[in-house]
């Protein structure tokens, strides 16, 4: 496949992935953002903090378009990862068509960059986070994505280099050891939670549920547009030549 | 060399020699590693906007403020918190 090609695939297929999550988001995790963005204005309105609704409002519109634009930047960047590791992957991994392969790697890369992730740092929605810790969880945060993301690595290229398939077993259970030890040595997030658990659980499990949609989407777009341009360039390529 | 001088002694491309000249460019841009350096530029890219960014990119050319407005801040907002990114 030419290069150019595999960079309009990547990009397009990240895009139009990232505008289905937001659509998604829209319908399914928006009300709970909702829910949590009352609680804490109402949390400033008893400790007499003045709240300017007008504001909140125009926020509030801009955030919500702006979750559109924000899908397509985060669909973009995330199928550019997928987009190199699957050029490397690709014929290495199970699957009688391109898609099948991306759609088990979009999987895996679900697990390995959003699951594992979760457990330590799980997703929370507006009114939880003091803006005083940012840096220090956006750091915690990125560090233990990279955590994940090199052990899989790193497991995957062993993966390749056993022969024995029988010493396999023990290469899944390698990168387990690694996350439960990142588990154990990473600090907590530092922020502590003062709004229902039960909103926190709901929204933590509907982003889970529209993020392992939105790997899903970008994995069957992204290996279909892979075998229909690879077939389109070889029947090119037969004519040519 | 004033701008006249290079004009009518600067020798003008054949249309071979553009058509060449097009394709080779088109050859170095479409090479893996190429590809490959602009995708995780362009992960990275994302990824700050979308999951980091707090006024930093806009400050270049609004200044201090930038950080008060956090136009990209609000903008990503709600695809932040859903993605799982720290936010506020």
């Amino acid at each position: 496949m030419k290069a150019l090609t595999l960079v309009g695939i990547t990009l397009s297929s990240g895009v139009i992935a990232g505008i289905i999550l937001a659509f998604l988001n829209l319908g399914i995790v928006e009300p709970t953002i909702d829910k949590a963005i009352a609680l804490e204005v109402q949390k400033q309105v008893s400790s007499g903090e003045n709240v300017n609704m007008s504001e909140l409002i125009d926020y509030r519109y801009w955030q919500k378009a702006g979750a559109f634009a924000g899908g397509a930047i985060y669909g973009a960047g995330l199928a550019s990862l997928f987009g190199v590791v699957f050029v490397f992957a690709r014929s290495k991994l199970p699957g009688k068509n391109n898609k099948q392969k991306a759609i088990l790697l979009a999987g895996v890369m679900w697990l390995v960059l959003f699951l594992m992730v979760a457990l330590k740092y799980p997703a929370n929605p507006p009114a939880v986070g003091d803006p005083d810790t940012i840096y220090h969880r956006e750091t915690l945060y990125v560090g233990y994505i990279m955590i994940s993301g090199l052990a899989a690595l790193g497991m995957a290229v062993i993966w390749i280099r056993t022969r024995i398939n029988s010493k396999k077993i023990i290469i899944p259970l390698m990168y387990i050891a690694i996350m439960v030890t990142a588990y154990v040595v990473m600090p907590s997030n530092p922020d502590k939670i003062e709004i229902s658990m039960d909103l926190i659980q709901t929204f933590r499990i509907l982003t889970a549920i529209t993020i392992g949609v939105f790997w899903g989407t970008l994995g069957i777009i992204f290996g279909s547009l892979w075998d229909k341009f690879l077939s389109r360039e070889q029947t090119l390529a037969a004519k040519l030549y | 060399m004033d701008k006249l001088s290079y004009n009518l002694y600067t020798p003008k491309l054949t249309h071979t020699e553009m058509s060449t000249t097009k394709q080779s460019t088109v050859k170095a841009l479409d090479s893996l590693p190429v590809a490959i350096g602009f995708l995780i530029a362009v992960l990275v890219f994302t990824m700050f906007v979308v999951g980091y960014d707090q006024g930093q990119l806009f400050s270049v050319v609004e200044g201090q403020s930038a950080y008060d407005t956090m136009w990209i801040h609000e903008l990503t907002h709600d695809m932040r918190h859903a993605a799982g990114f720290p936010c506020h």
